[in-house]
């Protein structure tokens, strides 16, 4: 039960032609149930972190254990079905709702998944604040925050067993942005959701109880 | 009539009237053009005598050797012209779009010249170099543009494509789209011609064969083999190059590799 989710050590990561690492010999461990926040200045390499956790960024140095296995061994589509990644800027295929919520489904990692029946969607739609929404709209005509919302639905559908959401309000205008905070927040209450979201904004979520990190001068370290 | 009439040095410089008139257009429009006209015209000339001796030579020789070395020449540089206009430095396509390239134009050439045509022996010089000239002439194009657009669209979709590995896609499935549209875009320019021919156009090989008196009716079915060689060699190659040049553009974690530029 002591074991974490996530554990990371000795990380360290360099961009390609940058004389100094963006982080160096960065630890972190996440349990299951957590909210982890973490904050920093922009181009502390927040995002980076992230998608190192779920392979999107090659690993240079250092350790990343996912449920006990190191995440170079697990393949990565399985890899990316447990972690579900959602980035700062939504992105839907240019199709309807519903065929966009139902795109995990397509994939052969997630092909013994239950497929999630529209009366469960139209019913996941209200609670993620998107009842005027329907399964046979276009998505790509929807709102920023409306995308941004769709999309935290659709990685929810995947039944993932981390969630790890990058800058979600970065781009929303402040009621669009609540509306995210508190999805967040009830995800973690309800469902007891692992959820490491990075930020530069100074969310202090009130219902749920969170650690915090401020990742600058390279170094990754407990805010009090 | 039977036989071809030669076109005599006098005659051939007659042929110089239509580049005069190229020059003087370019010159009392200021088009800008002369030097390349001149240019243009010097190499048509020099690179068509150097390429008639060449072939007298080789198809006088009836060597395997030779022909198979002129096949190679022509493929290689192909790719140089492929990686011309391609021009990606990130993912190195080069080395398999040319061993790709080599072993299905071969392959389709021999098929042709040796099974369809039936020559003996197969590798008969005066069919396997023109044979093998159109394929590779043809499929090169298809196959600039199909990478062209992959490494394009690649860039372009990026972040959808992370979207999609996110969400447990693997690579295949992630850029299934991109791929696609790479291979029909280098494959259109074929299909279309398989539409227009012998109404919009005549085909330069028809042509060709029917100057030198040749029946047109055995002209026609040399040119319904060669534009069914044409699309389905450039199919082949497209897809096998596409295939091995997707999975250059993702990394062990199947992490897109091409950044923006």
């Amino acid at each position: 039960m002591n074991q974490p989710l996530l554990e990371i050590r000795n990380l360290t990561f360099t961009y390609e032609g940058a004389p100094v690492p963006v982080f160096e010999e960065l630890d972190l461990a996440v349990r299951s149930g957590e909210f982890v926040l973490i904050k920093g200045p922009s181009g502390s390499g927040k995002s980076t972190l992230l998608r190192l956790v779920c392979r999107l960024n090659r690993q240079q140095s250092g350790t990343i254990h996912f449920m006990g296995r190191d995440v170079a061994t697990i393949p990565p589509a399985e890899l990316r079905s447990s972690i579900s990644y959602v980035a700062q800027i939504p992105q839907m295929v240019d199709a309807r709702v519903g065929e966009n919520l139902l795109l995990p489904f397509s994939f052969r990692a997630n092909s013994k998944k239950p497929v999630p029946q529209p009366d469960t969607l139209y019913r996941m739609l209200d609670e993620f604040y998107l009842g005027g929404v329907t399964l046979e709209q276009s998505a790509l005509k929807l709102s920023s925050g409306q995308k941004q919302r769709l999309a935290f639905m659709r990685s929810i559908l995947q039944e993932p067993e981390m969630m790890l959401l990058d800058e979600p309000t970065s781009a929303l205008d402040p009621e669009s942005a609540a509306m995210v905070f508190s999805i967040m927040e009830r995800l973690n209450r309800e469902k007891k959701m692992t959820i490491v979201s990075v930020t530069h904004s100074d969310y202090r979520p009130e219902s749920v109880k969170t650690l915090t990190f401020m990742l600058e001068n390279r170094k990754l370290t407990l805010a009090p | 009539m039977n036989g071809i009439i030669d076109i005599s040095t006098g005659k051939l410089l007659l042929a110089f009237t239509f580049i005069i008139i190229a020059q003087a257009s370019s010159f009392i429009y200021h088009l800008g053009l002369n030097r390349d006209i001149a240019v243009g015209a010097v190499r048509t000339f020099a690179q068509l005598f150097l390429m008639g001796y060449v072939l007298t030579f080789i198809l006088g020789s009836e060597s395997l050797l030779l022909t198979v070395a002129v096949f190679a020449v022509m493929v290689v540089s192909a790719m140089f012209i492929v990686r011309g206009r391609v021009k990606e430095k990130q993912v190195s396509y080069i080395l398999p779009t040319f061993l790709t390239m080599l072993v299905t134009y071969f392959a389709t050439a021999m098929f042709v010249s040796g099974l369809i045509v039936g020559t003996t022996p197969w590798w008969e010089p005066r069919y396997f170099i023109p044979t093998g000239g159109m394929v590779i002439g043809n499929s090169m194009s298809a196959i600039a543009i199909a990478l062209e657009r992959l490494f394009r669209d690649l860039r372009q979709q990026r972040e959808v494509v992370e979207m999609k590995l996110a969400l447990g896609a693997n690579y295949r499935e992630a850029s299934d789209d991109v791929f696609r549209n790479a291979v029909t875009a280098g494959m259109i320019p074929s299909i279309n011609a398989m539409m227009g021919v012998g109404l919009v156009f005549i085909p330069g090989m028809m042509s060709g064969q029917i100057l030198s008196g040749t029946d047109p009716l055995i002209a026609i079915r040399y040119q319904i083999v060669v534009m069914f060689m044409l699309v389905g060699s450039t199919a082949i190659t497209s897809i096998i190059v596409m295939l091995i040049v997707r999975k250059r553009c993702f990394g062990s974690g199947e992490e897109v590799l091409l950044t923006p530029r």
